[in-house]
């Protein structure tokens, strides 16, 4: 029931946030108040001295991470290339130059991108949240 | 110039984010990568690694939809 009331309140506040205009007032509050509320929630949740999340032995891959890493080392230089190559915008986009045309010009795509951010940021939250549950249901063992 | 090319390297990244993500939650992936999820739990659960995680998050939000 929580979890409804919940994923209703982060809706409808996305809609509300993709609603705004970048630069302006109610843009800059209502973004600062959503970090500031995933703020409060890392202090209050997670704990000062955290044990990492290690996979159990048996499910570990050779090289667990490698493949994300190696995406996120593509996509910054790729980013870097674009953002630092001569010419227009237009012809060397950047993910902040593409993020902006669909933040302008279409309010569902920003509405989907609001939603996605304020969900990432609850599952940043639950990700640090301590629990035995999903520690022995999700083979995950505590270093 | 034409901006194809930019955009081809943009839809191939993208792309191979999205056959990750596939990979990973199928049994066979599960031995070669993890899950993004665990990718998470991993960052959010190191102490130090968990603090550009919280910045980066709300770096993106902020440069997105107010700055």
């Amino acid at each position: 029931m929580f979890q409804t009331v919940a994923l209703w309140v982060l809706i409808a506040y996305a809609l509300w946030l993709a609603a705004t205009v970048p630069f302006s007032s109610p843009a800059n509050i209502l973004t600062a108040l959503a970090i500031a509320v995933v703020v409060v929630l890392v202090i209050v949740r997670w704990p000062a001295r955290p044990t990492r999340a290690l996979i159990a032995e048996e499910e570990r891959p050779p090289h667990p991470y490698l493949g994300w890493v190696v995406l996120v080392v593509l996509i910054v230089a790729w980013e870097l290339v674009m953002y630092l190559v001569r010419g227009s915008r237009s012809a060397h986009p950047t993910l902040s130059s593409m993020a902006d045309a669909f933040d302008r010009y279409n309010y569902g795509l920003k509405a989907l991108a609001c939603i996605a951010w304020l969900w990432l940021g609850t599952a940043i939250v639950r990700a640090g949240t301590p629990t035995a549950s999903r520690a022995t249901s999700q083979g995950v063992a505590p270093s | 110039m034409s901006s194809t090319p930019s955009y081809a390297v943009w839809a191939l990244l993208g792309a191979l984010a999205l056959a990750l993500w596939v990979v990973s939650l199928t049994p066979a992936g599960r031995r070669l990568i993890v899950r993004p999820a665990a990718v998470l739990r991993r960052l959010a659960t190191d102490p130090w690694l968990r603090v550009p995680l919280l910045l980066g998050w709300g770096w993106l939000g902020w440069h997105l939809f107010a700055r």
